[in-house]
């Protein structure tokens, strides 16, 4: 049976997106079958960092939340996708089993499924059948930030969790709530990650240390800021563009942490 | 003669003489060799020459309060003590001891002063020298002066603007103050910089009675109710799948 990983942050920024398609896109090249649901309803953005745009996107999550298809129509395979997008990075999953499950990017269709809702049972369904249907060893949610419905839906639901946390006051205060909310919801497997940190301004042990005590959780890997990645803003897979950039090692060890979970 | 021209260049006082001045002043100067342990001369004694080491090692003391020995510095082959004596006749500031065998060249005050009697372009030449170094000087002044303002404001912005050769520069006394100030700033720069790492270390506190209030917000609803329920079922059931 698949694992679900949900990637989660308590505040917007954290860098959620570029890390759920570098960390899915490191795993599926390890040879896994990896499916992205991108469950950030309201403010879509995953799909960019996969080559999809407006005139690329056929169906997406919503179509399936309306019941107008199965979830599996709506995967788009980023592997056989990606000798034809022009990303340096992009390209080096061709072959590989990766596929994506976009939100729309309509903004008719945002605003329908924020004023109407949805049924989270048939998400649960969805993400179900997706792992059976095609025979997935990972599904990485990325969710929207905060803890609303859908959130703590993709927490319940989740086999592993990875908080993304920025070393500042704010997060440090609502990582404590979310690893609660994981614990009160039987998550076994908790996983820190900390991105954004200042080179050299933390001693990085230290951090390590003190962040593994706070929330009785393993931290995974403490990934620098990356004026580079905002640079890339979102045109290419920054981990398969340069993988010797300290930020792509760290990430690796994410990658590491989530393949070792039993 | 030759080496000894050589080593009156490195003097201060006598850069920019030319070498047939140097060579007069050289004949004025007389050798005189110091067993290990031997005083040049004593704190207080009249300063009425100029010494150039050749050979050995010297190390310039003062005595503290309690009367314990301080060296304040060591000087080697090639370098001038006691310059500043040939004209201002002070008593010397500290003593001067051998710390091996050494050797050195010593200009009397007097055959000094009979140079310059017999060369007045001489006298010239050090007039120069000395004034060109007093500008030197100043202007290294200034620029602590700037520099001490600006870190005291915190901005420490002019230290990569500098050429490390010249912060590090040891060829002059100045250019040593300057080098030592510079070695300062950093020193204070980087225990800035720890305890600014301290202070992040410090931050990571949560605030436990918040924590538990949104907490308890969160999972007080009908829907978290049935969400812990919801997943506990679908957990069973992957477990039964798998």
């Amino acid at each position: 049976m698949g694992k679900i990983v949900s990637i989660h942050s308590f505040r917007g920024g954290t860098g959620k997106s570029n890390t759920t398609a570098n960390l899915s896109a490191q795993i599926a090249m390890k040879g896994k079958r990896v499916g992205v649901v991108d469950t950030d309803i309201q403010s879509p953005g995953i799909h960019v960092l996969f080559g999809l745009d407006e005139t690329t996107m056929g169906r997406t999550l919503n179509d399936f939340l309306h019941g107008l298809c199965e979830i599996q129509d709506v995967a788009f395979a980023v592997g056989e996708h990606a000798s034809q997008n022009g990303a340096v990075g992009r390209r080096l999953l061709a072959g590989y089993n990766l596929w994506l499950i976009p939100s729309s990017i309509r903004g008719r269709e945002i605003s329908r499924v924020i004023r109407e809702g949805y049924d989270v049972n048939r998400l649960n369904e969805g993400l179900q059948n997706l792992i059976t249907e095609m025979k997935l060893d990972y599904l990485f949610i990325d969710t929207h930030p905060g803890l609303n419905e859908e959130t703590l839906l993709s927490i319940a639901i989740s086999d592993i969790l990875l908080i993304i946390l920025r070393p500042d006051e704010q997060d440090f205060q609502g990582t404590a709530v979310t690893v609660d909310i994981a614990r009160s919801l039987d998550v076994t497997n908790l996983l820190l990650m900390v991105n954004k940190a200042v080179p050299k301004t933390y001693h990085y042990e230290e951090l390590k240390n003190m962040v593994e005590k706070a929330y009785q959780a393993p931290l995974t890997g403490i990934l620098p800021l990356n004026f580079e990645l905002a640079d890339n803003a979102s045109k290419d897979l920054f981990s398969l563009r340069f993988p010797d950039h300290p930020w792509s090692k760290e990430l690796r060890k994410v990658a590491a942490a989530i393949l070792e979970v039993q | 003669m030759n080496s000894e021209i050589t080593r009156l260049k490195k003097a201060f006082l006598f850069q920019g003489l030319p070498d047939e001045v140097l060579e007069a002043l050289a004949q004025k100067m007389t050798h005189q060799k110091l067993d290990k342990n031997r005083p040049l001369f004593h704190r207080g004694d009249q300063g009425d020459a100029l010494y150039i080491i050749e050979e050995g090692k010297f190390k310039i003391v003062r005595e503290d309060e309690q009367g314990n020995e301080v060296v304040l510095n060591h000087c080697g082959p090639g370098e001038a003590i006691g310059e500043m004596s040939l004209f201002d006749q002070e008593p010397r500031s500290a003593s001067v001891i051998a710390v091996i065998d050494s050797e050195v060249l010593e200009l009397k005050r007097d055959a000094f002063f009979e140079l310059l009697d017999q060369r007045p372009d001489v006298s010239l030449v050090l007039l120069q020298s000395l004034s060109s170094r007093l500008r030197f000087a100043s202007t290294y002044i200034q620029k602590a002066i700037v520099w001490s303002k600006k870190s005291a404001e915190g901005d420490y912005s002019f230290m990569d603007q500098i050429q490390p050769e010249q912060a590090e520069s040891d060829e002059d006394k100045a250019g040593q103050m300057l080098s030592a100030f510079f070695h300062m700033v950093k020193g204070v720069k980087e225990r800035e910089e720890n305890l600014k790492e301290q202070v992040h270390k410090l931050t990571l506190v949560i605030d436990e009675a918040r924590r538990k209030q949104e907490f308890e917000e969160l999972t007080s609803t009908e829907f978290y109710a049935n969400l812990k329920l919801q997943a506990q079922k679908i957990r069973e059931q992957r477990k039964d799948k798998s």
